[in-house]
């Protein structure tokens, strides 16, 4: 049973210079699991979101919401009055979803305790820190116990403390209350604790699948290689295909997967730097968004 | 959905977030007061006579109310423009909440908030010799929050598709200025000139006026039958919040 399934959207915004595609034909489903949702900026990842709750009516294209309980919503702004205390603000949000007022009290105390902000629930928001303020938003989302929490780069301007307590606060609640999660991020690192990850690039879904199925994707190790000029990059490229490696370049960096630790000493032209190691998710995130580049220009990977 | 609990909520929101900002309300009250004193210490000096100047001051009393209740009308709509911003906008929308509760939730306590700071210059009245009976008090409460009600849609509305506060500012003032400068607010329109007359009738603003100087036994649109300038009124304000339900109701991405 699919939380949510979006089928060939297409979304256009309106510019004098020319009308900008943010979403080409975009197809996926969502189950009761976490998907992190990754691109460069204006790959459509926010465009997608705000397809999917309602906020963005697209051109074309069908979406079908099979959640319960409606769906939480977290962007990189707290959606929360600045002016209005913790509970203040958790209790607007309980009458936006009709809750009754014993409901409200009841969610409430559960996720400002699970969140760590039982504390200040008499503070206004306008006192607390960025990461504080974030931990109410997310009790403002979850506060309905939506089926479907959407989280749109929640952790934009956090520190890496901040960072980690927030992921940890989700990861308590969704093993309280299952849901479907899906998130958008810049972070790599992130979209590696996902059950699945989607990439997008240019408003098109360039990959789809679980990390481990991504990584294998670029076999055993993968080798970075930093050229002095481009004549080298050439010269690097035209190597890999002599040795049946895949290779994408950007600049004077090249990438080679499935790369065998002999490979490493092998490199003709005398590299500025190169380095081998075992595939990550970054590896697998530039390596695609390169591939995407190279295929809407023209060239091959 | 109870869309009545989501109003009620958001109008209790927007309440609150009046009593935590005083400086909005001294600065509604604040203003009018001091376009007021300044106005008919102008005319004074140029018409330079005792007993029309008593007139004249308790004349534009009900004037600078609405000036008054225009301000925080345009403060109360104009926060839909912050809200945006904030993210807190696209919360309410992709809440089950209709979208007429988030009209009704600001409008109300927007007029209501209005309404009491239009009262607070009309309290000025019984000391320019007007005295005010009970019936006539919640007259002219019902006027200032009728107009408030209209001018919180028209600026609700318009908000809803004018990205930056800047741009709400600049149109509302092009369309609101005007209405009031010819409502009269500053002058009686019974002794108008004919065009400058025709102009104030065909304004909403000046039957909201008459309505009010009815209510508290000053002279309202001579001329006119009994009753239309509340029906105009009444008819005005139900346009704006259709209005703005309507606009805030189309499908957008102003999100």
């Amino acid at each position: 049973m699919h939380c949510i399934e979006v089928d060939q959207l297409r979304v256009v915004y309106p510019n004098k210079d020319g009308d900008r595609v943010a979403l080409d034909r975009v197809s996926l489903s969502i189950g009761h699991e976490s998907v992190a949702l990754l691109g460069p900026n204006g790959a459509g990842k926010s465009t997608l979101m705000g397809v999917l709750s309602g906020t963005v009516f697209p051109n074309e294209g069908t979406v079908h919401r099979g959640y319960e309980n409606g769906l939480g919503i977290v962007i990189q702004t707290p959606a929360l009055d600045e002016l209005l205390t913790v509970r203040e603000n958790l209790r607007l949000a309980g009458d936006l979803h009709g809750m009754s007022k014993e409901a409200i009290n009841g969610s409430t105390q559960a996720l400002i305790e699970t969140l760590g902000i039982a504390d200040r629930i008499n503070q206004q928001i306008r006192k607390l820190s960025g990461g504080l303020k974030r931990r109410v938003d997310l009790a403002r989302a979850l506060l309905p116990s939506p089926g479907l929490l959407l989280l749109d780069e929640p952790t934009t301007g956090l520190d890496v403390e901040a960072r980690a307590s927030l992921w940890s606060s989700i990861d308590r609640i969704r093993t309280k209350s299952p849901m479907a999660v899906l998130f958008a991020t810049h972070l790599t690192e992130e979209a590696s604790k996902a059950d699945r990850v989607i990439l997008l690039s240019e408003g098109r879904v360039i990959i789809d699948g679980t990390p481990t199925e991504l990584l294998a994707g670029l076999g055993e190790a993968v080798l970075r290689v930093r050229s002095g000029s481009e004549s080298a990059v050439a010269q690097i490229e035209s190597w890999c295909s002599q040795i049946g490696c895949p290779c994408v370049s950007k600049g004077l960096e090249t990438l080679i997967s499935h790369a065998k630790p002999e490979h490493a000493g092998q490199c003709p032209r005398d590299p500025l730097s190169v380095t081998l190691a075992s595939p990550t998710l970054e590896d697998v995130y530039l390596w695609h968004a390169r591939v995407g580049i190279a295929e809407s220009s023209g060239g091959t990977a | 959905m109870n869309g009545l609990q989501a109003a009620i909520g958001l109008g209790r929101r927007e309440l609150i977030r009046q009593i935590r900002q005083p400086s909005r309300i001294v600065a509604s009250v604040l203003t009018p007061m001091l376009i007021w004193i300044f106005i008919v210490g102008g005319f004074s000096s140029a018409i330079g006579q005792d007993n029309t100047d008593a007139n004249l001051t308790a004349y534009m009393i009900p004037g600078v109310a609405s000036l008054t209740v225009m301000f925080a009308s345009i403060f109360a709509s104009i926060s839909l423009i912050q809200d945006r911003h904030d993210g807190f906008l696209r919360a309410a929308l992709i809440s089950p909440a209709p979208r007429w509760s988030i009209v009704v939730g600001k409008v109300s306590a927007g007029a209501l908030v209005a309404m009491v700071q239009g009262l607070v210059v009309l309290a000025a009245l019984p000391f320019l010799g007007v005295q005010l009976s009970v019936v006539g008090v919640l007259g002219a409460c019902a006027g200032l929050a009728l107009i408030s009600i209209a001018l919180i849609g028209l600026g609700l509305g318009l908000a809803w598709v004018v990205d930056s506060s800047q741009g709400f500012h600049g149109i509302m003032n092009a369309v609101l200025m005007p209405m009031w400068l010819t409502s009269g607010a500053i002058f009686p329109i019974n002794d108008a000139a004919g065009w400058l007359r025709i102009i104030a009738l065909c304004n909403p603003l000046t039957w909201a006026h008459g309505a009010i100087r009815s209510s508290v036994g000053m002279v309202g649109i001579e001329g006119m039958p009994t009753g239309l300038d509340w029906l105009i009124t009444i008819a005005f304000a139900g346009a704006c919040i259709v209005l703005a339900t309507g606009v805030m109701g189309r499908a957008s991405r102003r999100v």
